[in-house]
């Protein structure tokens, strides 16, 4: 609803207008100039498909991520796919597969891209890698948006998609006013590894309003946005709201891990288990999938943090991970 | 008996046994250590009432009790098994730079892991156990079979082991390659360590290790004789197509049951032979013993380190067991310029 709202005031109030090519993007190694609005994009970014699709730039190939989905997009990206067909890149990047696609724009903001990986593809096409100050996987979405809305000649609409995500967020915060500075951290429940506030994850705490805690950004860095928490001490992730992300593997080790039980957010329900889908989306956390994670996160936010087991976080009673006292009080 | 001896035999002898009885002890003392230090401090009261009055709403305890004791035993049969394994193999194919791996156990274990994660779903160590041993169990009988079955010579052996390495190494990129879940599984088991192992997976393993170090004492007298060459073995009435058989057995026995608890853990079963051998000479009956003393040490130590303070508590152990046991290698190399076998 809102979203129309500032879609229509953006493509009906101001009149779309050609934007000036060519276009100068800097990058960690260097400035892809692109002299003309590309119509033949490659994504090598892990999740910078959705974000193109987000734009209505339907890329000649995207590099798959996981999940069993038709060319590697996912449910809330497939609307805006519609019947294009792209190639599907999996694995390292192929330099001879990508130059034999004839692209006229290579973008991988969340790619993992090396400075060899560039120096052969910024022969091929204008290619666009992560900025610096943002390391490769430490990019803001607001940004990645507007560098690829820049780039395809989008800035209207990419502004657009941001204003109005960003206007979910505010009204999600000025909704729960117990979760600004609360404590909250992302989880990988496979290994036990929490992501800074650097990362993706991290950084879509922080727009909710939460803070992750320095005990888990003091392990991490500007290359380095997961890090491992010693078995031996959980304390870094006994926060306010606990999220643990899976691919669906890992209720078995969660059930099994020493001092879980121990921690103030296992015995006050403060654990929200993220089953496959969810936890995509918020590791994806593209325009396209915020919209579908945070309908689902609010509720089980909600459960969480008002610190009481009785009310329990559906997703995590439904996974088995909520110890059986909490059980007994339903 | 001992009269009929040489003396410096004897001498020998008695300095072997004091070796073994101290490295006993070392490692008795480097296994209180483990349950003493680590990322968390706990006091020596704390270690004593995880065991006599165990009170599972004790962090401290519990750590003692559910992380340092499972890793603990974990690191005591993986290192030992390895050792002895190392040491089998080495005095088998006469290569001072066998390993265990080399046999296709590990990378046949890989496969095992990486299946039960891609077919079955199966993320646990608990679970993946079975397939672990199972597939290290079938890589090695591939290459014994390759490498010539029971007339194997050591160097065919060690090709067909490298040959069927690199084939399995093919098949889990491309299981990797197509699953998320199977690349989860497989990036953190490769590294080799002890960060999940569960009670529930050393209950499985442990009559395989025991097996396991059982045929490996069969096999020391039997290959003390091989050492001489294939001919002189057999003129001593030693039957070599049984000796190689019963080595093997315990090879794949003591390494598949390792990586199936502990993934491949680089370098000790390489490099703990050699430390024994510079105090046991070529002796297989101590050797093997010394080398399980040692390799026992060595994983504790390394698990010990890998998560202390300084790693942030969060190292594999088999990534401190590459970092401790290269510099040792580089050091006994130039030492002896490289110990004929």
């Amino acid at each position: 609803m809102l979203r129309a709202f500032f879609l229509v005031l953006v493509f009906f109030v101001r009149p779309v207008m050609a934007q000036d090519f060519p276009v100068r993007i800097a990058h960690a190694f260097g400035t892809a100039i692109i002299p003309e609005r590309p119509v033949r994009v490659v994504s090598l970014s892990f999740i910078g498909h959705d974000f193109l699709l987000a734009l209505g730039v339907r890329p000649v190939a995207l590099r798959k991520w996981y999940g069993d989905y038709p060319y590697g997009v996912w449910p809330w990206g497939q609307e805006a796919l519609g019947e294009a067909r792209p190639t599907v890149m999996q694995g390292e990047i192929d330099v001879e597969a990508i130059a034999a696609i004839k692209p006229d724009l290579i973008v991988g903001q969340w790619s993992g891209m090396t400075q060899s990986d560039y120096r052969l593809l910024s022969q091929i096409a204008p290619t666009i890698a992560h900025r610096a100050e943002w390391g490769p996987y430490g990019a803001p979405w607001q940004g990645m948006l507007r560098t690829l809305g820049a780039a395809t000649g989008r800035q209207d609409r990419a502004a657009a998609e941001i204003a109005c995500l960003e206007a979910r967020f505010a009204e999600l915060r000025a909704g729960h006013p117990d979760w600004q500075g609360a404590s909250a951290a992302m989880v990988w429940a496979g290994s036990t590894g929490a992501y800074t506030s650097r990362d993706i994850r991290g950084r879509l705490l922080r727009d909710l309003g939460f803070v992750v805690p320095a005990a888990i950004d003091a392990r991490g860095g500007v290359n380095v946005t997961y890090v491992r928490i010693p078995p031996e001490d959980l304390s870094p992730i006994d926060v306010d709201a606990l999220i643990w992300l899976d691919a669906g593997g890992a209720v078995e080790r969660l059930n099994g891990l020493p001092l879980r039980n121990t921690m103030r957010a296992y015995a006050q329900g403060r654990e929200i288990y993220s089953d496959l889908m969810l936890s995509a989306a918020l590791s994806h956390s593209s325009p396209l999938s915020l919209e579908y994670a945070l309908d689902r996160l609010e509720p089980l936010l909600e459960a969480a943090m008002d610190g009481d087991p009785a009310t329990v976080v559906a997703t995590s009673e439904q996974a088995g991970i909520l110890s059986m006292e909490a059980g007994h009080e339903q | 008996m001992s009269s009929n001896l040489p003396a410096h035999i004897h001498v020998g002898a008695d300095r072997r046994l004091f070796v073994l009885l101290a490295s006993f002890a070392g490692v008795m003392l480097l296994a209180v250590l483990a349950l003493r230090l680590g990322y968390r401090p706990v006091t020596w009261g704390d270690v004593g009432r995880a065991f006599i009055a165990y009170d599972p709403t004790f962090p401290e305890q519990i750590v003692i009790r559910e992380i340092r004791l499972p890793r603990l035993i974990a690191a005591l049969l993986v290192g030992a098994g390895l050792g002895i394994a190392g040491a089998l193999i080495q005095g088998m194919t006469r290569n001072p730079l066998a390993d265990p791996g080399l046999l296709g156990v590990n990378a046949g274990a890989a496969v095992g892991v990486i299946g039960a994660s891609f077919l079955f779903g199966m993320t646990a160590p608990g679970q993946y156990v079975w397939m672990a041993l199972g597939g290290g169990a079938i890589g090695a009988v591939a290459v014994f079979a390759l490498g010539g079955g029971g007339h194997a010579s050591p160097v065919r052996l060690l090709l067909a082991g490298a040959a069927l390495t690199a084939f399995f190494l093919a098949v889990i990129r491309g299981l990797v390659l197509m699953s998320r879940q199977s690349l989860e599984t497989y990036r953190f088991w490769v590294l080799g360590g002890l960060d999940d192992v569960s009670i529930g997976a050393i209950a499985v393993l442990w009559p395989f290790f025991f097996a396991g170090a059982v045929c490996a004492l069969i096999a020391a007298t039997l290959i003390d004789a091989l050492a001489l060459g294939e001919e002189a073995a057999r003129g001593l009435g030693v039957n070599v197509a049984v000796a190689k058989l019963v080595a093997m057995l315990a090879i794949v026995q003591l390494s598949a049951s390792t990586v199936a608890l502990a993934g491949p853990v680089a370098f000790i079963g390489l490099i703990v032979p050699h430390m024994a051998r510079t105090v046991m000479r070529q002796d297989m009956l101590w050797l093997a013993p010394c080398a399980g003393l040692f390799g026992a040490g060595l994983m504790i130590l390394a698990d010990l380190v890998g998560r202390s303070a300084v790693f942030g508590g969060t190292m594999q152990a088999g990534v401190i067991s590459a970092l401790i046991g290269g510099p040792i290698l580089i050091l006994l190399v130039f030492r002896t310029g490289g110990r004929r076998l």
